[in-house]
């Protein structure tokens, strides 16, 4: 502590902050780990999803997370793909933030699969062109190859060759793809009412964006110490003019799109859809997600303070927690109703995540912290392109 | 080229659970993973209730939506239309469970539905996922047959492991002829009242062709498009929605 006391305060803030995240880090992958011994002794059945309710919080966060890297590539993309240059000081930290919530999303989904290992021989063999999770895992797949490269590229310094320009277009149409063909892994599902529909990859997009912003907002925050004028001067006017904006746009299309979803679910007769909406609607998680993680961070959106580094450090954290509950309720209410199992299940199917899955979220996520904290500590994020 | 059904009649099950019965000790089920159940449905109230005794296996559809699903093709379709699970190519995403309308998937690696957990009683050895002490001696991971490895997919196999030894040609398989009794499917050998048939629907000539054709067989979820080559008989083959008690 006694190097902190020597620092500027503003560098002391940025260290404490980056100590207290390697701390998090550290803590969650011990905790983490001890619940991955608990998979490794008991298996899946250490989980408490069933026949009846088949994925539960691992697909959830998986579905977070590869949509948060989403988002964090279109951020990325709006300096590298269309141009905006005010965001290209942000721009090399939402490619390794994208490199990192994917790899998250990755480790949940792993562990959550029956058998992982063998995924990687059966799936290019076989060719299953007509499962929408073949081509999820491709376009992922494509994704992930391309924004390692891009990544790679840019940490070389290699901003703006033909080469770089085409790789970081070619990523943000993978991306496009990744998350459409996500959005139909549930959408296509016309046995399941509550998830189906042509619009799921279009709320994907929609939310997946919203993630990625408020990811910005929190965490390029936190690491100039909650401190805007920590930051470059580009930097500071990217996140305290254009970025808010962006996102109280983005975020009141999402509580559109979340109202509209919740009253036609309310209205229609269509059990699977009805039941369970009510039974969402109801809940303190929804509650919580629509007024507190969604419309209270609009509102500071519309006040003269957003462009300020705390006022955007709550609504982000706010908003992410909103979408993370937004994504269980979505995974977990398409399963509710139980499938084709007479009177002998004549309630909604309850489900608590285990604590087998709930270490596995800590596992994922606590790695995720690391691997940012070693981006934000050997790979010079704050890097941009000279002008 | 037979195409492997079956027909239920409604009227005639008695919900004595015979045949879940049977199929739990041919194909060494779990308690509460029967490949076959007989469920049963409440409809309406006073004074006109009404309770259906409702056997389901699985469907073998003819568009199974859990083979579409698949990413690996480790749910495919026999060329005698039966739908089977190769053990070998499940990765165990568990899509073709979301996919299936009718619930009849199950995944091997489940929290046990009552304690003690068989499993721990008879642990597994090697592939295995459990041993128990009677196994049939037809362990096929490639067909689903058998005892489950961990980490996979499974469900009712129509008994592939008899129905794919019967002669070929042959139009039904039931109790009446003895020389094919061996080849019956474990649920419809063991139905007393005799509501189960199983043949070829395919050949006009089958029984189950015709009890479809001459008392309007109905299949279950129509507008799934999944197309069951399982039929139901009888009054009551309706499904009534789901109702929260």
């Amino acid at each position: 502590m006694s190097t902190i006391t020597n620092l500027a305060p503003d560098q002391a803030s940025i260290s404490r902050i980056s100590n207290l995240r390697l701390m998090v880090g550290v803590t969650g992958l011990v905790l983490g780990l001890l619940a991955g011994i608990g998979l490794l002794s008991g298996g899946h059945a250490t989980f408490n999803t069933s026949s009846l309710l088949t994925w539960g919080l691992p697909v959830s966060t998986y579905v977070f997370f590869v949509l948060t890297s989403t988002g964090l590539t279109f951020v990325a993309s709006l300096a590298m793909v269309f141009g905006l240059k005010d965001f290209y000081p942000v721009a090399k930290r939402c490619v390794w933030g994208a490199v990192v919530t994917l790899v998250i999303g990755f480790i949940s989904l792993g562990l959550e699969i029956g058998n992982p290992i063998r995924m990687l021989w059966v799936i290019p063999t076989n060719m299953a062109v007509t499962s929408p999770l073949w081509w999820m895992g491709l376009f992922y797949l494509t994704y992930a190859i391309l924004l390692f490269w891009k990544f790679h590229l840019i940490n070389q310094g290699d901003w703006s060759s033909q080469l770089s320009k085409l790789v970081g277009i070619a990523s943000f149409v993978a991306v496009i793809f990744a998350h459409a063909t996500l959005g139909s892994v549930f959408g296509m599902m016309a046995m399941r009412p509550f998830w189906y529909g042509p619009m799921v990859p279009v709320y994907f997009l929609i939310t997946a964006f919203l993630s990625g912003l408020a990811f910005i907002m929190l965490f390029i925050n936190l690491d100039y110490g909650v401190n805007q004028s920590n930051m470059s001067e580009g930097a500071a006017r990217a996140m305290s003019r254009q970025l808010p904006a962006i996102f109280a746009i983005v975020l009141g299309l999402v509580i559109v799109f979340t109202i509209a979803k919740t009253m036609t679910g309310l209205w229609t007769n269509v059990p699977e859809n009805k039941i369970v909406t009510q039974h969402i609607a109801s809940s303190f998680l929804f509650q919580f997600e629509l007024w507190i993680g969604m419309v209270l961070p609009f509102l500071l959106m519309l006040t003269a303070k957003r462009h300020e580094a705390k006022t955007q450090v709550v609504a982000g954290g706010l908003v992410i927690i909103a979408l993370f509950i937004g994504r269980y309720e979505y995974v977990v209410g398409g399963q509710l109703v139980p499938m084709f199992k007479g009177a002998w299940a004549d309630g909604l199917i309850d489900y608590t995540p285990s604590l087998t899955e709930i270490g596995i979220v800590v596992l994922a996520v606590s790695i995720g912290i690391l691997l940012y904290a070693f981006g934000d500590k050997r790979l010079s994020l704050s890097d941009q392109p000279n002008a | 080229m037979t195409k492997w059904g079956m027909v239920i009649d409604l009227d005639k099950c008695t919900g004595c659970q015979a045949c879940s019965t049977a199929c739990q000790m041919e194909n060494n089920r779990l308690p509460g993973e029967n490949y076959q159940d007989v469920l049963y449905y409440t409809d309406r109230s006073q004074p006109t209730p009404k309770l259906v005794w409702f056997p389901r296996p699985c469907m073998h559809c003819e568009e199974p939506s859990c083979m579409h699903v698949c990413p690996t093709k480790a749910t495919f379709k026999t060329e005698e239309g039966v739908v089977l699970v190769d053990w070998n190519k499940c990765i165990g995403c568990k899509y073709c469970m979301i996919a299936c309308p009718y619930g009849v998937r199950f995944y091997t690696d489940e929290k046990p539905v009552i304690e003690p957990n068989v499993k721990d009683v008879f642990p597994g050895t090697g592939d295995l996922s459990w041993n128990p002490p009677y196994k049939g001696p037809q362990q096929d991971n490639a067909h689903g047959v058998g005892i489950q490895p961990h980490g996979v997919v499974s469900k009712c196999t129509f008994c592939y492991h008899k129905i794919s030894k019967a002669p070929k040609g042959t139009s039904d398989l039931s109790n009446e002829d003895p020389a094919l009794r061996e080849y019956v499917p474990a649920c419809v050998r063991t139905c007393a009242p005799t509501a189960r048939y199983f043949g070829d629907l395919d050949n006009p000539n089958s029984e189950v062709s015709r009890l479809i054709s001459d008392r309007d067989g109905a299949r279950l979820l129509e507008h799934t498009g999944n197309k069951p080559q399982v039929y139901y008989l009888g009054r009551s083959a309706v499904v009534p929605g789901f109702k929260k008690s």
